[in-house]
């Protein structure tokens, strides 16, 4: 069962603050869409709020899920403890299928529940959509939404513009807001 | 503000730059390895140097080292592509402030930026 998987992911030991500065101001209980291809703002953010403290000291958990194998995920990004789950049609520990979208949002609901200051990254938006119907997949990202937004958790979900027409990226965006720059300042 | 990039590919500087020069930080120089890293930085005393941590021949930890021992005061900002916590580690530990995901974004560089400039 996908959930018991990622619990036992999230009782391992935790990762160590790195002694880094945190560079990505995310309210908890929002939901971020950011438009971008390849994700790379998206994973640093996570991988960001994951390795540092926020400002009462304590430890942000992650939840991941994405196209990217998570061996490769876990090397580059340094995420030993975090749950990763695969976005794919091969079975196994681990891989959510595609077409598997209320195991995907329950997943996603429960680590939320479960969290009070977590943050989830959902990379994969355009193989969901590829793999359902457009309305199935808003569906389920608007249930999450809905369980993020009462707790204190956050969803970051990069979209590549250029897979959706703009009907359907406006569909995505309603309940969803945009990074903001943190303390910018100029010299 | 005088900032230094230093980074085997110019690629990756040339972007760099340009994001930085988007920000509002017009005065970048840039550097390819160590050497020429310590000539800039000693010509024109950067408040800011980026730090690849992996260059040829000494790495971003050397060069960290040596960049403060020549001004105790700039602030080193450590990159890299991927995460590498002992990497990480031996940057803050030689003396980096922070650290920073290749490639950036101006988000995470605005917020470096504006942590370290006081």
């Amino acid at each position: 069962m996908a959930f018991s998987f990622f619990r036992k992911r999230a009782e391992k030991a935790e990762d160590k603050s790195l002694g880094i500065s945190r560079k990505y101001v995310l309210s908890p209980g929002r939901s971020y869409v950011i438009e971008e291809s390849p994700p790379d703002v998206s994973f640093d953010a996570f991988t960001n709020l994951v390795s540092t403290l926020d400002e009462k000291g304590k430890k942000t958990y992650g939840l991941m899920l994405t196209r990217q194998h998570p061996d490769l995920v876990r090397q580059k990004y340094g995420l030993e403890s975090t749950s990763i789950y695969w976005l794919a049609t091969k079975a196994g520990d681990g891989v959510i299928s595609p077409t598997n979208l209320s195991i995907l949002a329950q997943t996603m609901v429960k680590f939320a529940e479960g969290h009070d200051d977590g943050v989830i990254l959902l990379d994969g938006v355009e193989y969901l959509i590829s793999n359902n119907d457009f309305n199935k997949v808003l569906k389920m990202i608007d249930q999450v939404n809905d369980n993020i937004s009462q707790s204190g958790s956050r969803l970051i979900l990069p979209v590549d513009p250029r897979a959706l027409d703009q009907k359907e990226l406006a569909l995505l965006q309603r309940n969803m807001e945009r990074l903001e720059l943190p303390g910018h300042r100029r010299a | 503000m005088k900032i230094l990039v230093v980074d085997d590919s110019e690629a990756f500087r040339t972007v760099m730059t340009e994001l930085l020069v988007r920000a509002g930080f017009h005065d970048v120089s840039q550097a390819k390895d160590f050497d020429e890293a310590v000539s800039v930085f000693r010509n024109e005393k950067p408040r800011f140097t980026f730090v690849d941590m992996v260059l040829p021949g000494k790495s971003g930890v050397e060069l960290t080292k040596e960049l403060l021992k020549l001004d105790p005061n700039a602030t080193i900002i450590a990159m890299s592509s991927i995460i590498n916590k002992t990497m990480i580690r031996q940057s803050l530990d030689a003396g980096a402030k922070d650290f920073l995901l290749k490639p950036t974004n101006e988000i995470a560089l605005s917020s470096v930026l504006a942590m370290w400039s006081d």
